[in-house]
């Protein structure tokens, strides 16, 4: 073999039921160890499915697609087809199905999918993950018609074979093929149906095989025995049965529990925000508990009720009632429900105090299954530690805010300390000795008061775009969006700079179609002086270019220049307060393009920094296209 | 003809020590005051040719001392704002105010407002026929316009708004002023409409439409039409 082939998929077939979770993770692990991709198939076979059901398949898919697998979903008459499809058109290795779980027996010893499967002779291994023996619970319709005439026919045939058994009026015999008999009716139709056929299988050998046969006049002491074994052989399977059913349900409770404890940690770790948390709990909850939910939890001084409103807005505020959820009724567990009329409220207990109230109200007038509670305890705190970690990530950005004001009323100090003190030195002494008496000539007149000119110019600059950067920061710069042609602003811009300084070389280059752009007009015409001026001051004299695009829902703005560029790491440090380039030519004192950066993220946009091929920097403002844009007026556009 | 006479309402000391001699300076009569109360006394008694107001004053709003003035008098008011206070410009404009100078601003500046204003009351508002600057050439009588000889055919609106410059030709117009007087009542909330035909007008009539020498752009106040060339 020249080149090794592609490992070949496994499948990994899902339903909508919980084992669903467990195939999932086998499937990924043994990808894992076979360094195989595995792709999760989902056969749609057409039949009434539940909507709850095509939720749950989705919530899997989209679990696997997330461990790495592809996804399939194909619609076939039975499952065994689908599945065999996919299976050659992937080639696939493997493929790992649940054991189906067909009512009858017999269905579930020739038709099962995996038998199917085998019978059409793939080119795969099949494995089929034991489900644990998932026993329906039949408990229900032990008494049913069908199960009686079930119970009789099996006993007609037991009687019919045992008939046939040259028995020669031993009981050993017979024994068995009636023990066989009852066994199997105890195991699927219950413990009365069991005594019934007990009692009815030895009148059947009084009456049937005992000699005299068609008399059921004697009654010895072996038919005593007889109906005894039956009994007993009935009780001993029927609680055996009963335990395993037990065990096999706590089991199969567990993995329900286990697998929405598991999708609703996953889904809490990815919230950002306490509505987020409530609104992925809510659904969660109701998803698995078939009840409605409600999570109340504080926000500043109000309580929030996700998915609004409150449940039932007769119960008391949770300011009220969180005292009474958390100690005074049920003093030690905080976590046991509270009852308020239809409503149940739980405490979503954190580590050091409440986080919220959880209201569920049940869909059915019995209340949850008491199994049910205890994973909604489970739940609570779980969706509390949720709610938690927020609060604490919101107090130490807090935290981080107010050092970072802090940090900048320090370096805003060091800057007014200097930078404020230089110009404002030089204009003192110029006007000093213009004001000396003495003779100075008309030119040396004309440099002082220049440079008066000059400085106080870089001063009211200065305390400008502190004031500037300031406002926009703290938010007391109202944003007046309105929607605009770019140019006009461009234009502004350029005029308000080469009012000062004359022709700038700056290359502009905008698309034909007008189209308007919503902006704060002031606020973008500093934004695209302050880059101007950037680029100016980096790349003095030299030619700037100035462009400006269109991509659906944005606008994007470029300043570049061909002056030194950006030394690499600084990208991004470049737009930070007072941060000026290592070396830097006298200038600002690194506030421009933080202004810029409040600017465009009062926009809502984004900008960066970058070098150009072939030298020199760019920086690219994207502005959002938001709102609709105003109907142009008739007869233009 | 008699040296104008400009009455100075601004509560800023050092301010008022810059305005003072620069206007004596250039043939102009000087009064100041520097509280609205006394502004307002002074106004009423000397009915001075333009007022300088201040909107920041200590005992009363600026906005209320215009609107007093605009009761009795149509002389030209410029108002001295500082920055980043488009909003009471914007009102200060449409409550009558003529133009705005904002702080800082330089002696250069404070003149050219001051001559503006205090031409268009010479003119009682009546624009020159003929108007021209640099390669621009407009012919109100004759619905001419030219560009660099080559003459320039505009639509009717954009005639209109053109014409609704002209006539305020070197003073700032607000946006609701040009919406209202090119589209009529009821046009206030289609800023863009208005955007939208400037765009056009400076297509037309601007040597290089990103770099406008007379339709200016005053950010989210106006717009400005200068007919004169740089230092005039």
């Amino acid at each position: 073999m020249d080149s090794p082939l592609p490992p070949r998929p496994i499948l990994v077939a899902l339903g909508s039921e919980v084992r669903a979770l467990r195939l999932i993770q086998a499937g990924f692990r043994l990808s894992r160890e076979r360094a195989a991709p595995w792709i999760a198939v989902h056969v749609e076979t057409g039949g009434s499915q539940l909507t709850e059901d095509a939720e749950q398949v989705q919530v899997w898919l989209q679990e696997a697609q997330r461990l790495g697998a592809g996804i399939r979903m194909v619609q076939a008459s039975t499952l065994a087809q689908g599945l065999s499809e996919v299976t050659r058109s992937t080639g696939a290795q493997m493929l790992l199905l649940g054991r189906s779980r067909d009512r009858w027996p017999w269905a579930r010893m020739g038709h099962s999918t995996a038998d199917e499967l085998q019978r059409r002779g793939l080119d795969t291994h099949i494995e089929v993950m034991d489900d644990r023996k998932q026993l329906s619970d039949s408990t229900a319709s032990d008494t049913g018609f069908g199960a009686m005439v079930g119970a009789l026919s099996v006993l007609a045939v037991s009687s019919g074979v045992a008939w046939l058994v040259p028995h020669e009026g031993s009981i050993a015999l017979v024994l068995p093929v009636y023990l066989i008999a009852v066994t199997f009716i105890a195991h699927h139709w219950g413990q009365r149906l069991a005594v019934l056929a007990s009692v009815l299988s030895a009148l059947l050998y009084n009456f049937l095989l005992e000699t005299p046969r068609f008399s059921h006049a004697s009654a010895h002491w072996p038919n005593l025995l007889f109906f005894l074994a039956m009994l007993l052989a009935a009780q001993a399977v029927v609680g055996l049965l009963h335990r395993l059913r037990q065990q096999a349900r706590e089991v199969h409770r567990r993995e329900v529990h286990t697998a929405s404890l598991y999708l609703l940690a996953r889904a809490l770790a990815r919230c950002r925000t306490s509505e987020e948390v409530a609104a992925i709990t809510a659904e969660h909850i109701r998803r698995a508990f078939k009840v409605e939910a409600c999570l109340l939890f504080p926000q500043g001084p109000e309580w929030r009720a996700v998915p609004p409103p409150s449940l039932d807005p007769g119960l008391p505020p949770p300011d009220e009632l969180l005292p009474r959820l958390d100690v005074g009724e049920r003093p030690g567990d905080p976590l046991e429900p509270l009852s308020l009329g239809k409503t149940y409220c739980l405490s979503l207990m954190g580590t050091d105090r409440s986080e919220g109230v959880l209201q569920i109200l049940p869909r059915e007038p019995a209340g949850l299954p008491p199994g049910n509670w205890e994973l909604l305890k489970v739940f609570a705190v779980q969706i509390a530690l949720a709610l938690e970690r927020l609060r604490w990530l919101e107090e130490a950005r807090k935290a981080q805010i107010e050092s970072e004001t802090e940090r900048m009323r320090s370096t805003l100090l060091g800057a007014i300390g200097h930078d404020l003190r230089t110009p404002l030195a030089a204009i003192h002494g110029a006007a000093g000795s213009l004001l000396l008496p003495g003779d100075v000539t008309d030119s040396t007149r004309r440099d002082l008061l220049t440079m008066i000119q000059d400085e106080s110019e870089r001063l009211a600059h200065l305390l400008g775009n502190i004031l500037d950067l300031t406002r926009l920061e703290s938010g007391a710069i109202q944003i007046q969006k309105e929607w605009q042609p770019l140019e006009e602003v461009i234009g502004s811009a350029l005029g308000r700079m080469e009012k000062r300084q004359g022709i700038l070389p700056v290359r502009v280059e905008l698309p034909e179609a007008l189209s308007l752009v919503p902006l704060d007009a002031v606020l973008i015409e500093q934004l695209l002086v302050n880059l101007l001026t950037n680029a100016q001051r980096h790349a003095p004299g030299q030619e700037m270019e100035l462009r400006a695009w269109n991509e659906p829902g944005w606008v994007h703005l470029e300043v570049a220049d061909r002056g030194p560029g950006i030394p690499s790491g600084f990208q991004d440090r470049i737009f930070d307060k007072f941060f000026r380039l290592p070396g830097a030519r006298e200038g600002g004192v690194g506030l421009g393009l933080a202004i810029c950066r409040a600017i465009v993220q009062a926009h809502g946009g984004k900008i960066h920094a970058e070098n150009r091929p072939g030298g020199g920097s760019r920086f690219r403002v994207a502005l959002p296209l938001d709102g609709t844009p105003p109907e142009p007026p008739e007869g233009i556009l | 003809m008699n040296q104008p006479l400009i009455l100075i309402i601004e509560d800023e000391e050092s301010l008022r020590r810059f305005l003072i001699p620069t206007l004596s300076g250039h043939q102009y009569q000087v009064l100041s005051a520097a509280t609205a109360h006394e502004g307002l006394a002074m106004a009423r008694t000397h009915n001075p040719d333009l007022v300088l107001l201040d909107l920041g004053l200590p005992d009363q709003d600026g906005m209320a001392v215009l609107k007093d003035i605009r009761s009795w008098s149509r002389k030209p008011v410029v108002i001295l704002s500082a920055r980043n206070q488009e909003r009471d410009k914007v009102l200060a404009l449409d409550q009558g105010a003529d133009d705005y100078l904002a702080k800082p601003f330089g002696a250069g500046e404070l003149l050219a407002r001051i001559r503006v204003a205090l031409r268009h009351t010479l003119r009682a508002e009546v624009p020159e026929p003929i108007v021209s600057c640099g390669g621009l050439r407009i012919d109100l009588e004759r619905r001419e316009i030219s560009l660099d000889g080559q003459s320039v055919k505009l639509t009717a609106l954009e005639y209109r708004l053109l014409e609704a410059l002209v006539r305020r030709q070197g003073k700032v117009a607000t946006h609701s002023q040009l919406l209202a007087e090119v589209w009529g009542p009821g046009g206030e909330g289609n800023t863009h409409y208005l955007r939208i035909y400037m765009a056009m007008l400076r297509k037309k009539l601007e040597a290089d439409p990103t770099r406008p020498k007379h339709f200016i752009t005053e950010p989210n106040v106006g717009y400005r039409l200068i007919l004169e060339a740089p230092g005039d």
